[in-house]
């Protein structure tokens, strides 16, 4: 029996289809209770198939995962129960109000006509869809569809949701108040795996992050361990052939001796700051979104 | 059952289990459907029953005098719109969930397939059970001398489950929504035009008659006939369509998706 208190445990994971290349390969890590954990690699890294096997909609080569102990592959329905997913790619039924899809879907999600009512009142109100009750689903915008489909996933809260790329295709503010949803469902205790391809989003709202690239995890931390482990917590940017020419970056562990590093070579013009996740993301892959 | 590990703050809230979860998903996939064919049922009733009766009337015109003739293309007429509306309302359901990712999202739920499915399936059930109800009216109207006998509705939900199941199979092999479309119409359509069921099998061409053998509108269109012209003895159709649609259902739902290996 695998911990049945630990979120989601993904050990030694594989995906190939025929005899093509891994989609995934060897892929593990867990996800502690309560945390946010973002899974960060460019388009075609392998992200959805990662989250599709997660979420038991595609089955895995070889490797095991378990979603609070049980295991995806044998108890599908079991997992579907302790877990809710927005997936990349799904839409609303779009002649169906905003209330009787969250009622609607609570019922499929197993809860009682009587809970199913409560909740999709209590969940209009959380993520702030009270004046669309009634509104058909296909004349809400992008973020509010998405917003009801993060409420699709919430309806019987459950322990664990997994969101495929949940910003992707959303204007700046409506991806601003997805975040504060996700933060705030966080806040009360759900752990939250998240897939994306955006630094910044990663950077602002996960507790881990882990960098997939070619089906491969080729780390997972904090962002300040992910920069300290590469030797990367500052960065001084120079040109190198007056001001028109090519810039060049060099990274260290201290930002005085990389001041004086490059002092040292004549320059005094630079720019000296913190390395960001995007970085550490283009040293890992070799600046090509390829493994390094 | 494991309940579901629940959030610091969240409401308690119980899971329904079992057989009752399995008729709840059926209601709301129903319900989902119904909500949808609410704004357009006028469309799918009309579609279905225009050719159909346009088809009884020609077929009457060709045999005026003849009642058991009169009554047959009755029957070809009812077969032909369930048939149809069959088809064309399940068809084009699956398809659309399908391709514009509705099913992906009811994937992630705790629900299987043959709830789905079955959801699905009612909703066609209520409106094929109202294209044929219209069906008989216009038959009653028309003038058309028949007997009804509760034997006619085993036939008839025999005959639509095999009719789903064979839509379900079709339609998984559709390879975009348009052509998914054209698949489960031309599907209703052959079967009702090509199989005797506006005529006796003695009566129909040779190719149609090989035809007849192995399709279950015959022995839908034979079976009802009997039971509509009084006899409730449609044992044998019945046996026949039973294992047609235990067949039908079973490669369709074996063919319905939930997980990609």
């Amino acid at each position: 029996m695998v911990a049945p208190d630990r979120p989601l445990i993904v050990d030694s994971i594989n995906k190939r289809y025929g005899s093509g290349p891994y989609a995934n390969r060897d892929v593990s890590f867990a996800a502690h209770p309560g945390e946010m954990l973002g899974i960060l690699g460019p388009n075609g890294a392998g992200k959805t198939t990662l989250v599709r096997q997660i979420t038991t909609e595609l089955l895995p080569t070889s490797g095991s995962i378990h979603v609070f102990g049980v295991d995806v592959v044998s108890d599908p329905i079991g997992v579907k129960n302790m877990m809710g997913v927005v997936p990349q790619e799904a839409q609303l039924f779009e002649l169906i109000t905003v209330y009787e899809t969250l009622r609607i879907f609570g019922k499929l999600r197993g809860l009682s006509s009587r809970d199913a009512r409560r909740r999709a009142e209590e969940l209009l109100t959380d993520l702030r869809l009270a004046e669309y009750r009634n509104v058909t689903n296909m004349r809400l915008s992008g973020g509010l569809k998405r917003r009801v489909m993060v409420g699709i996933s919430m309806i019987a809260n459950p322990g664990l949701i997994v969101l495929d790329e949940p910003t992707t295709g959303l204007d700046p503010q409506s991806r601003r108040d997805m975040w504060d949803v996700m933060r705030d469902y966080k806040d009360r205790g759900t752990t939250i795996l998240m897939t994306t391809h955006y630094m910044e989003e990663a950077e602002a709202l996960c507790d881990r992050v882990g960098i997939i690239s070619q089906g491969s995890l080729l780390a997972l931390d904090t962002v300040p361990n992910l920069r300290s482990a590469r030797g990367f917590d500052f960065k001084i940017t120079y040109a190198v052939d007056g001001l028109n020419g090519a810039s060049e970056t060099i990274f260290g562990t201290d930002d005085r001796e990389l001041v004086d590093r490059v002092r040292q070579m004549g320059i005094r013009q630079y720019s000296v700051g913190r390395t960001t996740l995007e970085d550490v993301y283009l040293a890992l892959t070799d600046g090509t979104g390829h493994n390094a | 059952m494991r309940s579901p590990p629940r959030t610091e703050e969240g409401p308690a809230v119980r899971l329904v289990t079992g057989p009752s979860k399995f008729l709840t998903d059926v209601a709301s996939v129903f319900e989902i459907r119904f909500i949808l064919l609410r704004r357009s049922w006028y469309w799918y009733l009309m579609g279905t029953l225009v050719f159909p009766i346009g088809m009884f009337y020609f077929a009457s015109a060709l045999a005026p005098d003849h009642p058991d003739a009169i009554r047959r293309a009755m029957i070809g007429t009812i077969v032909f719109g369930s048939t149809m509306l069959t088809t064309s309302m399940l068809g084009q359901s699956v398809i659309y969930d399908r391709f514009q990712g509705r099913l992906k999202l009811i994937i992630t739920m705790p629900v299987s397939r043959f709830a789905y499915a079955a959801g699905i399936l009612s909703v066609g059930a209520v409106l094929s059970g109202s294209a044929v109800g219209i069906l008989l009216i216009v038959a009653l109207i028309a003038g058309v001398d028949f007997t009804f006998t509760w034997s006619f509705l085993p036939i008839v939900v025999t005959v639509l489950l095999t009719m789903s199941g064979l839509t379900l199979l079709v339609v998984s092999y559709a390879p975009s929504p348009e052509v998914g479309g054209i698949m489960s119409n031309l599907l209703g359509v052959f079967m009702a035009l090509v199989s005797p069921v506006y005529f006796p099998m003695e009566q129909a061409p040779a190719l149609m008659r090989a035809f007849g053998w192995v399709s279950p509108l015959r022995y839908a269109a034979d079976g009802m006939m009997k039971s509509l012209s009084g006899q409730p003895d449609v044992y044998f159709e019945v046996a026949i369509l039973v294992v047609f649609s235990a067949v039908c259902l079973g490669a369709g739902l074996w063919k319905l998706r939930w997980q990609e290996s």
